[in-house]
């Protein structure tokens, strides 16, 4: 039984360290990887960066809400989920400081 | 890409239809379903008015209920007389009987915290509770209120941090084991303490 306590023990101090540690690391950055189920507009309020300016990087018409994931947007592009999480990255970077400021959506 | 994201991806895309599919398959025990990710991305749609919130607890609740009945009804009916014959044949009769008083007295408590807490033992507990032959009205009541906690609970967190919903699943995964860890090691002490007081009695 002691034994089994120990393990047990072990394996909690493991946990509350890697617990501790993301906690941490969330206070401090705000913004989470791009993942291939996350949609546009949830990228977009993530990052908080105007939905249109992803739907252009990503080559996807702007008008109705588009609630496919990456996933299935990349794979009716026939191009690879990291190919266009790097085109979203690169729109996201453009559209905050030191960069102009996106121009309003289009009507 | 993970099982995870794939199921996720089918959720966001498909809405409450898999939901309800995604945490029925889950709580009759099929593995490696993200429950807590699709629950909080479920409260993050409807923080960004794609889902209704009455709808998704609803229906998620729905799906976790029978899903909960489904392992406790198969064990109960068809479970239990296999393990009988079994428990007949090692001569294990009374251990049996036992670990049905265990089940009856520590049960309630069990099925409580494994929905929403311990919740990769909930399948588990549910075919342990038809086996023992919990009774049947008990177990849906403590199924009823850990599940309406649980989808409540994370569908809520979800919408307050609708914008961080990965980042918290992950956060939240961790700080569920770490809490079973305590628990399990806080009862581990209890009965080694126990049991050091009467080996010293009986000396």
């Amino acid at each position: 039984m002691l034994l089994g306590l120990l393990l047990v023990l072990g394996g909690t101090g493991l946990y509350g360290v890697r617990t501790s540690r993301r906690a941490a690391y969330w206070r401090q950055h705000r913004d989470e990887p791009i993942r291939s189920w996350m949609t546009l507009n949830y990228i977009a309020h993530s990052y908080r960066v105007p939905p249109h300016v992803l739907y252009q990087a990503a080559g996807v018409p702007w008008g109705e809400r588009d609630r496919r994931p990456l996933l299935n947007i990349a794979r009716s592009q026939k191009r690879g989920v990291p190919e266009l999480v790097s085109a979203l990255q690169r729109a996201i970077i453009h559209s905050r400081p030191p960069f102009v400021a996106p121009a309003p959506a289009p009507e | 890409m993970s099982i995870s994201d794939y199921v996720l991806a089918a959720f966001v895309y498909n809405g409450l239809p898999l939901l309800f599919a995604v945490i029925l398959i889950a709580s009759i025990g099929v593995p490696f379903i993200p429950t807590t990710l699709t629950l909080l991305a479920a409260g993050s749609l409807v923080e960004q008015g794609e889902l209704k919130m009455g709808s998704v607890v609803a229906v998620a609740t729905l799906a976790a209920v029978l899903g909960d009945g489904f392992g406790y009804t198969v064990a109960r009916w068809g479970g239990r007389p296999w393990v009988l014959r079994q428990a007949a044949r090692m001569g294990a009769m009374e251990t049996f009987a036992r670990a049905e008083i265990l089940a009856r007295r520590h049960g309630d408590l069990g099925i409580f915290f494994t929905r929403w807490l311990a919740t990769a033992a909930g399948p588990w507990v549910n075919v342990a509770s038809g086996l023992t032959h919990y009774p049947r009205r008990r177990f849906l009541f403590w199924v009823v209120m850990g599940e309406t906690l649980w989808v409540g609970l994370f569908v809520t967190l979800g919408y307050h941090f609708s914008d961080r919903v990965q980042a918290v699943g992950e956060l939240l995964s961790d700080l569920a084991v770490l809490v079973v860890g305590l628990i399990v090691t806080a009862l581990l002490a209890w009965q080694l303490v126990r049991s050091f007081r009467s080996q010293e009695r009986s000396t």
